[in-house]
């Protein structure tokens, strides 16, 4: 039996049903979705990058993903994360055929909730999540701020993005 | 009996709010409205808290700031809130929209409502549904506070997100057991200090009705 099917078949089933009952405010729900993982590793750090880069190496040793890659821009407050190989691709990809589009990463949850838990972060917002069925990358958008005095501090993500890619400021991180 | 259509019709959402305290016998005509909203199986699960102590609606009021400010500002730049505003012909005023939106400030309000009701719903009496039962509550809530003269404001952002739900909790002491209650909402109620008759456009009834299937818009 394919255990990681199974479970990506779960999940889909259960994401479509919170999809009907909350159409697109479910993706504001499933913050802890994934956490109790990455909470049961001892996660340290002192900066965003060190955190980032430790849940990463925890979370590619345990085979969720085989490794992923980010930046932080705007402002520093945008956090650029591509996901390589994610176990949770079929899940996504389910939900993509079926015209939902894709609200869930656990990855990227497990990464803000320690920025939170362990930086003390005042809040984060998953604002986009991108899924490349071809390629088995997620390329998720999240606002990360330090403090509640950073929101408010705006700028275009689209060329902060574009800077990136261009630049190729890309940290990748494996175990 | 009366036809409510002029209520229902002439509500809006108050944001502004002048200092006047809400008389108490107002406050029971209004949650008197909200326990007899239609419940499932008539199990009643919803229960009210009614917040008047400044402290607390500041503590709501930035829990509110920082959970519309944080969505506002990352939609901002990924650039759809500046599409939702883009008929705002002055750019100095929609400059100053947007920053109003982003900043969270939007959703400060309720620090000058004089009263907040909090809608939770208890999750251990045999409820169906709860969410549906506590959102009619709510609508019985604004239409008796509207009745009355007031205005009020169905406010969801400080507990939309798990994390926020689990704060507005503590502030209130509600407990947040995993099986014990859902908050819905809160609603903001004040005198109004802006226009309360001011319907904002709705779509025709010709584009949201189907006549015995879906699609059919041919009245039989």
């Amino acid at each position: 039996m394919d255990k990681t099917a199974y479970f990506n078949d779960l999940m889909a089933r259960t994401e479509e049903l919170f999809y009907h009952e909350l159409s697109d405010c479910a993706a504001w729900k499933t913050e802890f979705i994934g956490v109790d993982f990455i909470q049961s590793k001892d996660i340290t750090g002192n900066t965003p990058e060190e955190i980032i880069e430790n849940c990463i190496k925890e979370i590619a040793a345990a085979g969720l993903i085989k490794s992923a890659s980010y930046s932080i821009g705007g402002e520093s407050i945008l956090l650029y994360l591509k996901v390589h190989s994610c176990i949770h691709i079929p899940k996504e990809v389910r939900l993509q055929k079926g015209g939902i589009e894709p609200y869930n990463c656990p990855i990227v949850n497990m990464i803000l909730d320690q920025l939170i838990e362990k930086l003390n972060f005042a809040t984060t917002y998953v604002a986009d999540m991108e899924v490349d069925e071809t390629t088995g990358e997620c390329t998720v958008k999240s606002a990360i701020f330090e403090t509640a005095g950073k929101i408010g501090n705006v700028c275009d993500w689209s060329d902060e993005c574009r800077l990136i890619d261009e630049n190729n400021q890309w940290k990748t991180v494996s175990c | 009996m009366q036809d409510i259509l002029d209520i229902l019709t002439s509500r809006k959402s108050i944001r502004r709010y002048k200092p006047d305290p809400v008389p108490e016998e107002m406050i029971d005509k209004i949650l008197e409205a909200a326990r007899w909203a239609p419940t499932g199986e008539n199990y009643q699960p919803w229960r009210f808290i009614v917040i008047q102590d400044q402290e607390t609606r500041n503590q709501i009021g930035d829990l509110s700031k920082m959970g519309s400010g944080k969505r506002m500002t990352a939609w901002y730049c990924m650039g759809s809130m500046q599409k939702r505003f883009e008929k705002i012909k002055d750019p100095a005023k929609r400059a100053e929209v947007l920053r109003f939106m982003y900043s969270g400030e939007v959703s400060e309000f309720c620090k000058q409502a004089p009263v907040i009701i909090a809608v939770i719903g208890d999750l251990q009496i045999g409820s169906v549904d709860v969410p549906y039962d506590l959102c009619a509550a709510t609508e019985n809530i604004l239409l008796e506070a509207h009745s009355l003269g007031l205005g009020a404001c169905w406010v969801h952002g400080p507990v939309a997100a798990t994390r926020d739900a689990i704060k507005f909790k503590e502030i209130l002491n509600i407990p947040t057991g995993m099986n014990e209650y859902k908050v819905i909402c809160y609603v903001a109620i004040g005198w109004p200090k802006e226009q309360r008759k001011h319907p904002r456009p709705k779509y025709a009834l010709e584009d949201l009705v189907y006549w015995e299937k879906f699609g059919n818009k041919e009245r039989p």
